[in-house]
């Protein structure tokens, strides 16, 4: 018999055709030329001008659509992020998807006592440790606005401690072009300068531009300094419908798409070539709340258009979120609002994809949801994964064994299972699934319960490679204030 | 004298061509603008922001009747007399410097208005100077503060110690607000009071004064 050879399809989500990219990537342009954008970062506006922007009287910045064509034809396809130890484990292109943590958040869940109380520097460590230790999380971001360090330097510390605590890749916030360029010291300290980080970048600098079409001079400064230094940067903007932008979906993508594009200009008219990972933040705010929504639907939608329009446009790797909540507590609201995100983002092939385990409309980190979203993860992962098809997987032989057997034959006993079951099912690690009488008999724990003695016993067993003490005394350097 | 049914449920509605209807109704039937103004629209927006805090109302439907009580407020302005209790309050407002955020703001400037405060907004990356300055013009009864992001909520205590410096702490109230913002902060930055969104921004304003 002749073995069966069968490509496998990945199951992708595709949420918009080729006229609605087109039109919602016309109406990005149409603002660019026509409404313009407030650039108050001196430098950067003179970059535009130079390269035949036009400025209105009232100082608005229009952008023609030729420079925004340019600057997508400059931009790298593909960005490779590294680990500290040097191995490419982002490379970020295609349908390729990753996922990792969220920024600065307010508040967390203490994973000792249960309660939401100001975050701190051993947050932002305890977030990067359990990252290092979950196998599907890919990337740290800090988790937590910690409010032990000093507020001119926050980022500076809370880049140090992620740095201490983890090996992955970091995506870090800086405040201006005065502490990024610390950051970007104490990153040049792990992989042993200059040159060896811009050859195997493990940092991305997330910045944000003020809806609509705002952009602030310390904003642009980062954007500079990363557009020079090869830093890889994103740049979305709040352009959340209802908020910074329309409420309807398409304006704010459009507006938001605008947004981005103006980055990307300024970024490749600075550094042509530098890697600018493409994306606006396109949520909903909440009409009874006035809040940003971390759980909506909205927010998976236009993220998945994006990724259509990458497809079919943009061709650069783009930024995206998941995994995260608006429920206060990870309770029934925290798992659908959760599963939904990373379930789309990675059926839309989002690349980067952000703020996993946060809750409270990412004012509030978890650990344990963090941990809960690794599980998760790995549930989207099987079924993004599709069928396999061939000999092996039909199992035809097996079929014959099993039905044709001796009496007693079943296929729990057969080789076929005992060689296929690991990788043709997936198996859950805190998903419970035990009969009721064995359930109860272990505590009647729910998955928050799981979740709190993994997140506990990962802090307590993972070991992380630690820095020499050669760049740990370089940090400390770093640190001190001036 | 009149039970501004009408006009209450104009401004409820957010409906601003019926409501302007009403109140020129009430003026020619003889009410006297204050009484239109207290009794017919603030009464009435104190209706709205009650259902609004009760999830019965969208921010849109809020402020359509915020705006509609704005424009009927408008229409009244040549016919209050000297003496008239126009207003619960002053309320100086603005981003702090450095911060360039403003929805938050706005949003709050439009409910303390809604509920019967006069606003002066001073916009967005307000230096602690310039608050100081304009507190000595308007002499606000309260000067609310806002920052999104936490690189900026120290100059929130900064221009809290300006006021101090000026002499003018005691003189009003100050208030803060924003994304990072908690309410031991305020404690810390010696604030009289914090308020998490723009609902709440009105009752601690209310509070603060002692007026309901």
């Amino acid at each position: 018999m002749k073995p069966t050879e069968v490509p496998t399809f990945r199951p992708r989500l595709k949420v918009l055709n080729r006229e609605q990219i087109l039109a919602i990537h016309n109406a990005a342009l149409e603002i660019l030329e026509k409404t313009g954008v407030k650039m108050e970062h001196p430098g950067a506006l003179g970059t535009l001008v130079s390269a035949g922007c036009k400025v209105s009287d009232q100082g608005w910045v229009r952008i023609p659509a030729k420079l925004v064509e340019d600057a997508l034809s400059s931009a790298p396809r593909q960005i490779d992020l590294y680990d500290q130890k040097g191995n490419k484990t982002m490379p970020l292109v295609n349908g390729n998807y990753f996922y990792g943590t969220g920024s600065d958040a307010t508040f967390t869940v203490d994973v000792e006592t249960g309660e939401r109380r100001r975050s701190t520097l051993k947050d932002a460590a305890n977030f990067a440790k359990l990252v290092d230790g979950l196998e599907n999380m890919d990337f740290a971001m800090s988790m937590s606005n910690p409010a032990d360090a000093p507020i001119e330097d926050i980022y500076v510390h809370v880049f140090a401690e992620m740095v201490k605590n983890t090996n992955k890749p970091i995506v870090f916030i800086a405040d201006s072009g005065r502490d990024i360029a610390k950051i970007y010291q104490i990153a040049c300290q792990v992989v042993g300068g200059e040159e060896a980080l811009q050859k195997k970048p493990f940092i991305l600098n997330y910045s944000e531009a003020i809806s609509p079409l705002r952009f602030p001079e310390n904003v642009m400064d980062r954007l500079i300094f990363c557009a020079e230094k090869r830093i890889p940067i994103c740049l979305p903007s709040g352009s959340n419908a209802g908020g910074g932008a329309p409420v309807t979906l398409a304006g704010a993508m459009a507006l938001g798409i605008a947004e981005n594009l103006v980055g990307l200009v300024v970024h490749q008219l600075v550094g042509k070539g530098s890697p600018f990972l493409f994306g606006p933040n396109v949520s909903t705010l909440d009409m009874k709340s006035t809040i940003v929504s971390y759980g909506c639907p909205e927010w998976s939608l236009t993220q998945a258009a994006l990724a259509d329009m990458r497809d079919e446009l943009y061709g650069l790797p783009i930024w995206a979120y998941a995994g995260a909540s608006d429920a206060k507590v990870m309770d029934a609201q925290a798992g659908a609002e959760a599963m939904f995100s990373i379930v789309t983002a990675m059926l839309s092939r989002a690349n980067l994809i952000h703020d996993v385990g946060f809750l409270e409309y990412g004012s509030t980190s978890s650990l344990e949801m963090v941990t809960m979203a690794n599980e998760l993860i790995a549930m989207s992962r099987f079924f993004t994964d599709g069928i396999t098809v061939n000999e092996e997987t039909l199992a035809l032989e097996a079929i014959e064994r099993i039905a044709t057997g001796a009496p007693g034959s079943i296929f729990l006993m057969d080789d076929h299972t005992f060689e296929h079951f690991m990788q043709a099912q997936f198996l859950p690690k805190l998903l419970d699934r035990f009969r009721y009488d064995s359930w109860e008999e272990s505590g009647s724990s729910d998955l928050y319960k799981h979740c709190n003695i993994e997140a506990k016993r990962i802090l307590s067993e993972h070991q992380v490679e630690p820095k020499s003490t050669e760049v740990l005394k370089g940090i400390e350097q770093i640190l001190q204030p001036h | 004298m009149s039970d501004f049914k009408a006009l209450s449920e104009a401004v409820n509605k957010g409906d601003t061509k019926t409501a302007l209807v009403e109140a020129q109704k009430a003026l020619d039937a003889g009410s006297s603008a204050e009484e239109i103004l207290n009794k017919g629209l603030i009464t009435a927006m104190n209706e709205v922001g009650d259902k609004f805090s009760k999830g019965l109302l969208f921010v849109p439907q809020m402020l359509r009747s915020a705006k509609t009580m704005q424009e009927c407020t408008k229409l009244l302005q040549p016919f209050f007399q000297e003496g008239d209790v126009l207003s619960k309050g002053k309320v100086l407002i603005g981003t702090v410097k450095g911060d360039l955020h403003d929805i938050g703001k706005n949003l709050v400037s439009m409910m303390l208005e809604g509920a019967g405060f006069t606003i002066t907004d001073m916009g967005v990356d307000v230096s602690p100077e310039k608050f100081v300055e304009k507190t000595r013009e308007v002499k606000p009864d309260i000067i609310a503060l806002s920052a999104l992001l936490s690189t900026t909520m120290p100059a929130m205590a900064q221009t809290i110690e300006a006021l101090q410096k000026a002499g003018l702490r005691d003189k009003a109230k100050v208030m803060i607000g924003g994304a990072p913002v908690t309410e031991k902060y305020a404690q810390q930055i010696n604030a009289d009071s914090y308020a998490s969104d723009a609902g709440s921004a009105v009752n601690k304003a209310k509070a603060l004064l002692g007026i309901s």
